[in-house]
This record gives C-alpha cells, structure tokens and sequence, in this order.
C-alpha cells in the first residue's frame, strides 16, 4: 500500500472522526429510543456532548423528546413496535464511511484517487438524510434535538472532509502519480452500495429479531363495561360514523394530550375511527379527583369546548380544541396567576361562548362528563384511548401507537 | 495477513459495532420488560407510581356514623336497594336515625360550604326567583357528590298533619324544579327526600349564617323552619 500525502492523511483524519462523531450521535439516538422498548417512561440523552443525559423540563416536551415521539424517528411503525429507529441506518451509514475512511488510508494511486472520488459520494448519503430530517423537524417538529444537530453537523463535516481528501487526490495525479492497477468506477459502486447495504440491513435486521413480542399486549389493559353515551356527555371529534367507534378521555390543557392527538392524526389512523371525547381536565376547581391543578385552567376551557358544541353562533367545539392545544402553555401560565384568566382568554376569543363558560348547565354537563369516569372505573389519567371500548394501553400512546393501534382495528376486524 | 484480509476484517469489525451495540440496546429493554411483567422494580423507571382510578368524593367529615346513618336514610328514601321507595315519612326519619333531631341536625354541620336553605313563605311550597336562583347554584356544583340532600321542614303554627303535608310538598317542589331545568337521567339516584314537618330535627338559629334565600332579616325560627335544606353530601357508601 503506498502511503497517502500529509494533507490528505489530516483530512482523512478529519472525516473519519467526524464519521466517529455521527456514529456517536447516531447511537446515543438509537439507545434513547431501544430504551423506550421496554414500554416504560425514560430520560433522554439531549446535549451536544454525546451521552449527556437530560431530564424533561417541568414535564414539557424538550426538543429531543418531541423529535424521539414523533412519527418521523421511525420507519414501519404498523408492523413493528416503535418501528424502526432511523437513527439506526444512520448508524450503519456513519460505520461504513469510518470503515471507507481507514481503508483508505493504505490505499494509493488510482485506487487511492477512485477510492476517495466513492467516498465524496457516499458522504452525501448521511447529509441527504439530515436535509430531509433537519427540514421537518423546523417545518413540522418545530424543533430541533440536540442529538439530531449534532449528526446534521457531523455530517456536514464528513462531506467537506470527503470533497477535500477527493480534491487532494485529484491533485496529487494531476501532478503526475504513476498510476497504479485499480477496480473500476463500476466495481466500485457495486461493491460499495453491497457494503453500504450490509452496514445498514444487518444491524437493522438483528435490531428486529432481538425485539420481544408485543402483540401479546394488544387489547389486554381493560375496556369498558359499556360505551353508551346516557348523560349526553361525550363530543364527536369527526363525522366518521361508519368507522372504528373510540374514546378519547382527554384535557385540553394536557401537552401529553396534544401530542397523542398530533401522533394520531399523524399516523393517518384517525381516518379508521370514528372519535369521540370525553373530557377529563386535571384540574381541582372542577375535578375532586385531583389533587391540586396539574393544569390550571382546564376546567374552563372544557366548558368552554362543551358549550361551543351546544351555542348555535358559537365557533364548534374542534375549533376551541384547536385553540386550546396551541395556547397550552399560555392558558396553563395565566391561570397559575389568576384563575379568572382562562375564562377571560376564552371570552376574548371566543365571544359568543362569553354568556355560557361559567354557567350552571355547563358546569353540570363537565361534572357528568367527570361522573362518566367514576361510573366506568377508568383511570385518573390522561390521555386515553378505547377502540370500541377496548383500551389502548397507555404504554402503547406515544412510540408503539401505530403497531397497537393497528393491532386493535386487526383485533376487532376478525371478531 | 494480506491488505484484502485485512480489509474484510476491518468491514466486519466496523460493521459488528452498531451491530452489537442496537442488538445489546434491544435486547436489555426486553429483559427489564420480562422483568416488569413478572413484577419485578425496574429502577430506571421515570414514573411508577400506582395511577389512582375515578371515583366518587369521599371527604373527611364522612365518618364511620354519617355513613351509617346516611345508609340508612337512603335505604329508606329509596336511594339504595330497589328504588320502589321514593321519599320519607317523618316517623321513618326518625327510626332509621335513632337519635336527637339536635343529633341529626350537627350531621350537617361539616356541609356549610355545600349546603343551603330555600326559605318559603307562609303555608307555601310555591319557589320564588330568589329560592330558585340558589337552588340552581347549590345542585350545579355537585363535583364529586354522590348524594344531594332535600330536608323541608315548616313552622310550627298549624296541625302536625298539615305541616307534615306542607313540608312534602316543599319537597316535592325543590324536585320538581330539579327534574325540569337539569333534565339529569341520574337525579332519581341522587336526590334524596325527607319532609320532617314540624316534629323532628327543627332548625335552630345558628343556620342563620348559611347560604339562604330568605331576606337577612327573615331568620327567626318559623322563618328558617318553612324551609327545605339542601346539600350536597360528598361521602361513598
């Protein structure tokens, strides 16, 4: 093997330890996620120093965890539980460049030169997929991880590293290197996209034969004794009367409630289900169930939802739903202040629910709406969901949604 | 070792680390996971804790002799058991009490917060705009109440029999008025009836600072006793 010249070697150096870097990142993403395999609740790794734990501020959703639950962490949610965690490929692709990378450094000559031209190549594989990723987790997300940034900017490393070792090479045969027996472009792609095919497909392929078998937990948390609506209380969330009936007990006001709503919607698999809501605002000054309010305010902006479904001016009760999710935050801070400044916001917004909010008969309704729990034993939680009154485990609300859910409209189909 | 040997080893070594490392990841969560489902504690569990399932209030004033008083009560108004039985005759209050109308009266007194009395006029079971009013508050604010208390009561002018028939009707009433604004399927459950007349249990002066619909002024004893008492009762039976 002839050695490489001394500029090459140091940006060699540099893309292999950037290509190091993303596979750090990469596998700090994959263990959060394999954590989450186990069903249970985790803390994430959320720093740009790889393997820094961060525990989730005040219960609110940080940008590693909103990008970790989101549909876009995985591939192939609805035959695999969580899926396939991207970040897993990712992985693959980042040991295949450091694997390219050595390999490299003992080649020479025309093979050194089609080597490092492959290498440029490859490198734009990790970058592509952090365009793609970087751009929805702004547009759609909102956010960005910490985690996710650090393999964009691995990336982005690895390909100027790979453009200059390529550029170097270039030179350094222009200048009149003897060449010297090499495969050609062709073998080289072939036999690179094989290698990059076995990097990723194996770890993927041994991720899914280590899973255990979740579809033994499908339909086994509970249901409900019945799924009549005698009080009047519950709210259709869409016109789907032919699908899947379901139940969404719900807070308004609760971020693990918005971002179920968002995952299923999401997902698609609201179009199976033909929803309604019974609310459930974890707020003492409605809810004696509760002790103190976890969110303060969600008893009035029930009322208000309950009564825009019943004022005929009123905006309809998807409208104040909508509302409510995007100013959770907002809602949740004023109330901490003043308990009378939900009912203002809602007054402000929405004018014509003004003379209801507040009012006997919608306090009356909310409380059969919390009645409606006591009389069917559910938990004093939020959120949850009964697929023609079979329970989705709560486990199964955020990244094994898409495979539990599935597997419940599977269930109730071959009944 | 030749330089193709030695890349085939270097491919594989660098293939075996996301390899082995996604393989190892998924294959401890599955073995907390096997551990969690044979009840064993996982220690990085975020939040274990028990999740408490809905029911109905229960507060601290309900002690061991309210329950049993108010077990009674409703076995008798009806409430509880076949519901063929709606409302109480004095003489069964009595009975299913056994104690003092002084006694009976200081079961209430933890209500003051969720409790009130609709004043009537004289030999009236008729609702004024002010009765109603407080009515509607008082039953709108059921929370987590499983029984809603109605105890008429009258003045002691006239015959025992009168105002035992009196303090029916203004029982009857408070329903009346209950069945049509709140249209609620659950109020035969809820509601419980005692129409007292005269005899047993007459408020006293000291329910003057509660919640009433009668004028301020308008507190001395017949005044408070042409009444019915109503309350929420926040206790599980």
């Amino acid at each position: 093997m002839a050695a490489a010249t001394m500029p090459g070697r140091i940006h060699l150096a540099i893309f292999v330890l950037a290509c190091l870097a993303g596979l750090a990142f990469a596998g700090v993403s994959t263990f959060d996620f394999a954590q989450h395999l186990d069903r249970q609740v985790h803390d994430l790794h959320c720093s740009f120093i790889p393997g820094q734990r961060t525990a989730a501020v005040d219960g609110e959703a940080v940008g590693c965890q909103v990008t970790l639950m989101s549909p876009y962490s995985s591939v192939l949610r609805t035959s695999i539980w969580g899926g396939l965690p991207i970040s897993l490929p990712a992985m693959g692709v980042f040991a295949f460049l450091v694997f390219r990378g050595i390999d490299l450094f003992g080649r020479g000559g025309l093979s050194r030169r089609r080597g490092a031209g492959w290498l440029f190549v490859f490198s734009f594989v990790p970058l592509g997929a952090s365009i793609v990723m970087g751009t929805i987790a702004l547009l759609e997300l909102g956010t960005a991880c910490k985690v996710c940034i650090g393999i964009y900017g691995a990336s982005l490393v690895a390909v100027l590293a790979a453009g200059l070792i390529f550029a170097s090479c270039r030179r350094t045969a222009d200048d009149g290197a003897t060449p010297s027996p090499a495969p050609g472009n062709g073998t080289w792609a072939l036999v690179g996209l094989a290698q990059l095919t076995g990097f990723v497909g194996v770890p993927a392929l041994g991720y899914v034969m280590m899973m255990p078998d979740y579809s033994r937990y499908v339909g086994t948390c509970g249901k409900l004794a019945d799924t009549d609506d005698a009080g009047g209380v519950m709210l259709a969330l869409d016109d789907n009367v032919a699908a899947t009936p379901a139940i969404e007990v719900f807070d308004p006001l609760c971020p693990a409630c918005r971002a179920f709503d968002r995952r299923l919607v999401a997902s698609g698999l609201d179009a199976e289900l033909h929803r309604r809501a019974v609310l459930f605002p974890l707020d003492d000054s409605c809810n004696w169930m509760v002790e103190g309010a976890v969110h303060p305010g969600a008893c009035t902006v029930s009322e208000a939802i309950l009564c825009a479904e019943t004022v005929a001016s009123g905006p309809g009760a998807q409208a104040v739903i909508d509302w409510a999710f995007e100013s959770q935050e907002a809602l949740r801070a004023a109330a901490k202040d003043d308990p009378e400044a939900p009912a203002r916001m809602v007054r402000e917004r929405f004018g014509a629910l003004a003379a209801c909010v507040g009012s006997a008969e919608v306090t009356q309704r909310l409380n059969k709406s919390l009645r409606w729990a006591v009389a069917h034993s559910i938990p004093v939680l939020t959120p949850q969901l009964y697929v023609d009154g079979v329970k989705l485990c709560p486990e199964d609300t955020d990244l094994g949604l898409e495979y539990s859910l599935t597997g419940l409209l599977r269930k109730r189909g071959t009944q | 070792m030749n330089s193709v040997a030695l890349r085939v080893v270097l491919g594989v070594a660098c293939a075996a680390v996301p390899t082995f490392m996604a393989g190892g990841w998924v294959s401890g969560a599955g073995t907390r996971l096997a551990k969690i489902e044979a009840g064993d504690v996982v220690e990085d569990e975020a939040d274990g804790g028990e999740v408490a399932i809905a029911s109905a209030a229960d507060e601290g004033y309900c002690s061991g002799d309210l329950r049993k008083i108010l077990r009674r009560v409703l076995q008798s108004c009806g409430l509880l058991g076949s519901g063929e039985v709606r409302g109480c005759q004095p003489v069964q209050a009595k009975n299913v009490a056994t104690m003092t109308g002084q006694d009976f009266n200081a079961l209430f007194l933890p209500l003051s917060q969720r409790a009130g009395i609709i004043q009537f006029e004289r030999d009236s079971a008729e609702l004024d705009a002010s009765d109603s009013a407080l009515l509607d508050k008082l039953f709108a604010d059921q929370r987590g109440a499983s029984y809603f208390f109605v105890v008429a009561r009258s003045s002691p002018e006239g015959s025992v029999e009168h105002n035992r028939a009196l303090s029916q009707r203004r029982a009857d009433s408070v329903m009346t008025h209950l069945r049509s604004t709140f249209r609620d399927p659950d109020l035969d459950r809820e509601v419980g009836m005692l129409w007292l007349g005269e005899e047993y249990a007459q408020l006293e002066q000291d329910f003057c600072g509660w919640s009433r619909s009668g004028a301020a002024d308008k507190c001395k004893p017949k005044d408070i006793n042409r009444s019915a008492f109503v309350a929420w009762i926040d206790c599980r039976l």
